[in-house]
């Protein structure tokens, strides 16, 4: 994962890979069942639960859990951090979130057909698609999966619950014409289709509307994995929505390319995922967010197929129709194929740190990389807090050279540079380009950072950083076994606010966890992960320990809806790229105002009449007069009386 | 002492030998100091809780910050443009005002300055008294929030006593916004500065450098929270000892960080200091007859050096329930509607503007409600009720009664439970010598007061009125406890039909709240439920009587009722005879009465009522309060029988005859007016002609 090899393909391979993806394209084009001419199997299959976790994030096969030494220790052989302990860890969970290893909230072992609601049968629409030759099943377990996100409702349900409300079929098109098929006899027999692309939705977007009495579809994307076509001359690539992000750079590595949007769901989340909710990735300096990626989309909607005639940079043609298709969250239509820009493989990649005394010093310095538009393809500070967590996920070294560097490391900032440790704060950092960019990039950023007192950390506390927003969605996993409820929220602010909104935030839910009665100090912490020329990306990390607390999950949602109140009157946004969802529809109106609101509301009325794509995101589903009243928000939890 | 204990557990079963160093909530600071070295106690080691997201920094680093921020800096560059002077002349002009206003507090000052103070306090005070818990709370949210520490405002002595009770109790020092009067004196307005004194402009509308300045020196220090600011909402010391209405520029300049999320949360702490006797109580009452407050000055204060061999009693000081700003503005502000704008441009929306101002209403009406009433309060209010004087006894028997209803109120009295009625009747008698005595034949009676030296009064209608409005000041001290059941009992007792229907009363409550909005704080629109509130005080505890929503005249009118309404009377009378004096202003050729400014119609009335008093018309001497006066001209502005006009910046006030004739007349429905007689006036050669047809 650090420095890449300058990409090594040589023509020949070139011209291989040039021919195999004709005769894909070939394959598409004549409408055959492609799997058959696919050399390799789906990353995804189709029964995700076979490779995935059904309750928790990512592969089965990695997780981690306390060994019998009673440290923490990762499984598997995926990841970098496979099969290592941890030492740190344990100590960390027992110190800053208060976890005793003795007490422990076991996840139900799974959720019986019996617990799993019947599907609702539209008998015209179930015969008409037996005729055709598209995949689809019935099974619980698969409704079941395509049933939730990622949100900590959701898996809370998942370990602990049940669901009221789940798909009723589950369909696998392989081309953009069989999902043409699907949308057609779904607004023939009005029944519901809800897109499913890598179901890393952190928003509430895939639950189903528990009042809808119509047979809801979900639509699975994932056997529409391929990449269509290759067009070096412009530098573009087009592919169907399915495909994932760690598949699409890799088939793209092999010819040399990339897209390079990398966001940290990469692993699971789906192109079309991407589009559908305007996606940002980590690396966004230098290859752009999605919709600066986006060269050309194809939406299926009730209507037909939406898209432009025309695969141009940038066209003035009224208003811009792909921007009503980025972030429409499902609820116009499905993403069926998508041309992204690509870009050659970096020659060099680097990873870096700098170390700052305290995180304002860190902002300040953030803001004049951005100032000078000098950012390296990703630079995120990380708090104190996230700093110290990081710490704790080192993994065992058995290496004395590697010990002793990290001594004298710690004493040279500590005592010669009189940093205090529990204050410091890291910006970890990624160089791409070729090898003298990078250099002449580094002397530039590092010669900032000294400005703003902040000094050379190493590639090694980059590298982790990194590795840590991976990880962390794993971490979550095994919180929960020790009854820590946690999440994560983002926003995006204005410069001049980015300081106070980071410690007004933090405050907000200290406070609310004293308030609510909560025993044990949260963890709050934040990274400034994005920059832009007027302002920042903020991404915070809550977690708290929920012993003698009833009502773990909405106590939570409630504080995190004060912690979005508390963004908002500090000039912050309702989401930088996680969306709106359902989770976050109360705050829409007021984002984007009366008039706003209902222009995106009659936009879905003419394109989707009859609620097909009713997921019910956004606002969509409402009709313009009951919004007219202000989204409630659920007052203060009353809490039980103690008599 | 241990032979007299039945119990050895038990160490002292005289109440008599059980100090008065601690009594209910409250402990003596003073104590302790008497028997230890004042030396030692200025140069103790203080360890002082500091607010978390504090950055320590020098007095000098604070103006530096407000020199480099982009607030003042924006209003630097808006001056430059407007009056077209180059940059360095308004730059310089920034740093005189920043120099003239910022403290210097340190360490050092702050030491001198204790060992003078403590001298001072063991002369003056027998016993400060501080509620301990109130410290607790502070010390606990010192840590947490900015803090802004609202006292009441009745002597100069309160910015000293907070200075001191912080010092007492390791907090950090308070930073406190002054007025420029103490700034002329040589070594006192030095010292002031060095221990936290800021001193602001009384008035400087218009000004923008100096507002940007002023906001941005008073917001850096609460974002940072270098020290909790102390400043009165008051505006100014009260001469009347009743709380005045609350205004509003620092407590908006204050706030705004948290409006524009710059900080978490502020924490509001009201504070209120209660005085046994008031120690600029003469210079108070003729400054409220119009003799002008001699300027603060050094030599003054070392004049003043001989009421350090008075006493002046206990000194309470009750330190409030901290408001958190966040929760008491939740639902009403959104605070996002400031995100369209840079934050360094000033601006309040409306809700923030009308949250403000509930808000100062709010402190102030705590800040009574914490008060601590004194016997001589009670006593006062007897007196006032009884000028010809009045036996000991029967003094003993009203205060009792008076006592009684203002617990029933809710009042907080200071009344040891020890000892005798009768002697705390004397030793409070005692205290106040120097405005009344017992006579032989234990009759209570005023004293004839001398006049300050400035005064030059020699005329005896002042002389008299001197001594009554500073008994008044006592009187005051407890008037907001009554002043809302006394609306009702007014209306009540000056009903001439045997029933009263509830919205009858209401409607005269209104008018009588309207009225009195000046003399008396009331949160805006509020009336009904103060209303309601009231009404129920009065049915539960002081015999008024209802049937079928009607209030029963005859079985109403009561002691109660009949005391409450002579509590006020004189304000309303004093209003009337305002109005009487308004409407003797005949209209000029231009069809309206020619306009005058506040204080010369201020004055005029004052006359008037001076006149009236001599002629033996009416006997209330304390109307002729030019504070009272004025407050009256305010309402009836307020109320629309005064209209004001500006010319060249000075505002004329002059009456609207119709509207001020219907507010005369329904006026004198609440009190007995007296017949006035049909004569004219001679006042600075003026003809003033009153008729009494009016």
């Amino acid at each position: 994962m650090a420095t890449n090899k300058p990409s090594r393909q040589n023509s020949d391979i070139v011209n291989k890979m040039d021919q195999q993806l004709e005769t894909k394209n070939c394959a598409a084009a004549s409408k055959n069942n492609s799997g058959a001419l696919d050399p390799e199997p789906p990353t995804i299959p189709k029964r995700r639960q076979e490779l995935l976790k059904w309750n928790g994030w990512g592969y089965k096969d990695s997780k981690f859990f306390v060994n019998k030494d009673g440290h923490v220790e990762f499984t598997g052989e995926r990841y970098r951090i496979s099969g290592s302990t941890m030492p740190a860890m344990r100590e960390w969970m027992i110190k800053t979130i208060g976890v005793s290893l003795d007490h422990k909230a076991p996840a139900q072992p799974d959720i019986c057909a019996a617990n799993i609601p019947l599907p609702i049968k539209n008998d015209g629409f179930l015969s008409e698609l037996r005729k055709t030759s598209i995949s689809h099943s019935d099974d619980c377990q698969d409704r079941l999966f395509r049933a939730h996100g990622h949100t900590l409702h959701e898996i809370f349900l998942l370990r602990e619950g049940k669901f009221e409300r789940i798909p009723d079929i589950v369909v696998w098109p392989v081309c953009h014409d069989e999902v043409v098929k699907i949308v057609q006899l779904a607004c023939k027999h009005n029944v519901v289709i809800i897109p499913f692309g890598g179901g890393t939705s952190v928003s509430n977007a895939l639950e189903c509307p528990m009042e809808e009495k119509r047979m809801i579809v979900s639509l699975d994307t994932s056997q529409m994995n391929r990449i269509l076509w290759v067009d070096e001359k412009n530098m573009t690539m087009r592919a169907e929505c399915g495909i994932i992000g760690q598949d699409l750079e890799r088939k793209l590595a092999e010819r040399g390319l990339c897209t390079g949007h990398e966001p940290d769901s990469m692993e699971f989340s789906s192109l079309g995922g991407w589009v559908a909710t305007r996606a940002s990735g980590m690396k966004k300096n230098i290859y752009g967010n999605i919709e600066d990626l986006l060269v050309h989309v194809k939406m299926v909607t009730p209507r037909g197929v939406m898209e432009k005639n025309c695969q141009v940079p940038r066209m003035s043609s009224g208003l811009d129709i792909h921007h009503f298709i980025l972030g429409s969250e499902g609820t116009l239509g499905v993403v069926s194929e998508v041309t992204l820009k690509v870009r050659p493989l970096p020659q060099c990649k680097k990873y870096g740190s700098i170390v700052f005394p305290d995180f304002e010093c860190g902002v300040n310095c953030m803001r004049e990389v951005a100032k000078q538009r000098c950012a390296p393809a990703s630079i995120r500070l990380m708090d104190n807090e996230q700093f110290q967590f990081g710490h704790a996920l080192k993994v065992e070294s058995n290496s004395i050279l590697a010990n002793f560097m990290d001594g004298l490391k710690k004493l040279y900032i500590t005592k010669l540079k009189g940093f205090d440790p529990m204050k410091m704060a890291v910006a970890t950092l990624l160089f791409e380009g070729t090898k003298e960019e990078v250099a002449a990039l580094e002397k530039r950023v590092y010669e900032i950072a000294a400005k703003f007192r902040g000094i050379p950390g190493g590639a090694d506390n980059g590298e982790r950083g990194y590795m840590l927003t991976f990880v962390i969605a794993y971490i979550r996993d095994i919180g929960f076994d020790y009854y820590v409820v946690a999440e994560s929220f983002e926003t995006s602010v204005p410069w001049d606010r980015c300081l106070d909104l980071c410690q007004n935030v933090k405050e907000r839910l200290h406070r609310e966890c004293k308030d609510n009665n909560i025993q044990f100090p949260p963890y709050v912490t934040c990274r400034v992960t994005q920059t832009y020329d007027a302002g920042a990306c903020i991404y915070f990390y809550f977690a708290f320990n929920y012993r003698g607390i009833s009502n773990p999950v909405s106590l939570y949602e409630h504080i995190e809806s004060c912690a979005r109140e508390e963004i908002l009157a500090n000039g912050g946004s309702i989401s930088h790229h996680h969306g709106v969802g359902k989770i976050r529809k109360r705050w829409l109106r007021k984002t984007v105002g009366d008039i706003g609101l209902g222009a995106m509301q009659s936009v879905k009325q003419y394109i989707d009449p009859n609620n097909i794509f009713g997921n019910n995101n956004l606002m969509m589903g409402h009709n313009l007069s009951d919004g007219a009243t202000p989204a409630q928000e659920p007052s203060n939890v009353m809490l039980p009386s103690k008599l | 002492m241990a032979e007299q204990s039945r119990n050895s557990w038990i160490s002292k079963d005289d109440p008599k030998l059980v100090s008065a160093r601690q009594k209910d909530m409250f402990e003596d600071i003073l104590e302790d100091r008497r028997h230890s070295s004042d030396l030692r106690y200025s140069l103790k080691t203080r360890d002082v809780t500091m607010f978390k997201l504090n950055k320590p920094r020098a007095p000098m680093q604070i103006k530096e910050h407000v020199m480099k921020s982009d607030r003042v800096n924006f209003a630097i560059d808006q001056t430059c443009m407007d009056t077209k002077l180059p940059r360095e002349e308004v730059v310089a002009e920034a740093l005189s005002i920043l120099d003239e206003m910022a403290h210097n507090l340190r360490t050092g000052a702050v030491r001198g300055f204790a060992f003078f103070l403590i001298k001072v306090m063991k002369s003056l005070y027998r016993r400060i008294y501080v509620n301990v818990d109130g410290i607790q709370k502070i010390r606990g949210l010192i840590k947490e929030y900015p803090i802004l520490l609202m006292p009441s405002h009745r002597s100069y002595m309160d910015f000293l006593l907070m200075s001191y009770v912080f010092y007492n109790y390791d907090l950090p020092l308070p930073v406190i916004a002054a007025a420029m009067d103490f700034m002329g004196m040589k070594f006192f307005g030095w010292l002031l500065r060095n221990s936290g004194a800021f001193y602001i402009r009384r008035s400087f509308g218009d000004d923008h450098l100096y507002w940007a300045i002023f906001t941005e020196y008073v917001q850096c220090q609460i974002c940072n929270g270098d020290n909790p600011i102390e400043f009165y909402v008051e505006g100014t010391r009260s001469r009347t000892a009743k709380s005045y209405t609350p205004k509003f520029g620092m407590l908006s300049a204050a706030l705004e960080p948290y409006f524009k999320s710059h900080i978490p949360d502020i924490m509001v702490v009201p504070v209120s200091i209660s005085y046994d006797r008031i120690l600029e109580e003469s210079l108070y009452a003729y400054e409220l007859l119009g003799v002008p407050k001699p300027k603060e000055s050094t030599s003054g204060l070392l004049k003043a050096r001989k009421i350090l061999e008075e006493d002046f009693g206990n000194i309470h000081i009750f330190f409030g329930q901290p408001i958190s700003i966040r929760k008491y503005s939740e639902g009403f502000v959104d605070r996002s509607l400031h995100n369209l704008a840079p934050r360094y441009i000033a601006s309040l929306t409306n809700q923030e503007q009308d949250l403000i101002k509930k808000l100062g209403h709010h402190m102030v009406l705590t800040q009574q409600k914490h008060m601590v009433v004194s016997p001589w309060s009670l006593m006062a209010s007897v007196l006032m009720q009884s000028q010809g004087g009045v036996s000991l006894r029967q003094l003993a028997k009203e205060v009792e009664w008076v006592k009684r209803q203002a617990s029933n109120l809710g009042a907080y009295c200071d009344w040891p439970a020890s000892e005798s009625a009768e002697s705390v009747l004397r030793a409070n008698l005692k205290l106040h010598q120097n405005i009344v005595r017992v006579s032989q034949e234990d009759v209570v009676e005023l004293v004839r007061v001398a006049p300050p030296v400035h005064a030059k009064a020699t005329d005896a209608l002042m002389i008299t009125a001197g001594q009554h409005l500073m008994l008044s000041l006592y009187r005051n001290h407890i008037l907001h406890v009554f002043v809302r059941p006394a609306m009702i009992a007014i209306s009540v007792n000056t009903c001439n039909e045997e029933r009263l229907s509830i919205d009858d009363l209401f409607t005269k409550y209104t008018f009588l709240e309207k009225l009195l909005c000046k003399d008396f704080v009331f949160i805006p629109e509020n009336t009904k439920a103060d209303f309601d509130l009231a009404l129920l005080t009065l049915t539960h505890t002081c015999g008024v009587v209802m049937e079928d929503n009607q209030v029963i005249i005859a079985k109403s009118t009561n002691k109660h009722t009949t005391f409450y309404s002579h509590l006020f009377e004189p304000f309303l009378l004093g209003y009337w005879i305002l109005c009487q004096y308004l409407l003797s202003n005949h209209p000029n050729v231009a069809g309206k009465p020619l306009a005058k400014t506040q204080k010369n119609l201020v004055k005029e009335a004052q006359m008037l009522t001076a006149r009236l008093l001599q002629e033996g018309v009416v006997k209330h001497y304390e109307m002729l309060s030019l504070d009272m006066m004025s407050n009256g001209l305010h309402a009836l502005f307020a109320m629309g029988g005064v209209s004001k006009e500006r010319r060249d910046g000075v505002v004329y006030m002059y009456p609207n005859t119709r509207q001020l004739s219907t507010i005369t007349d329904q006026l004198a429905k609440f009190v007995d007016v007296p017949p006035l007689p049909s004569v004219s006036i001679n006042l600075h050669s003026k003809m003033i002609t009153v008729n009494a047809k009016l």
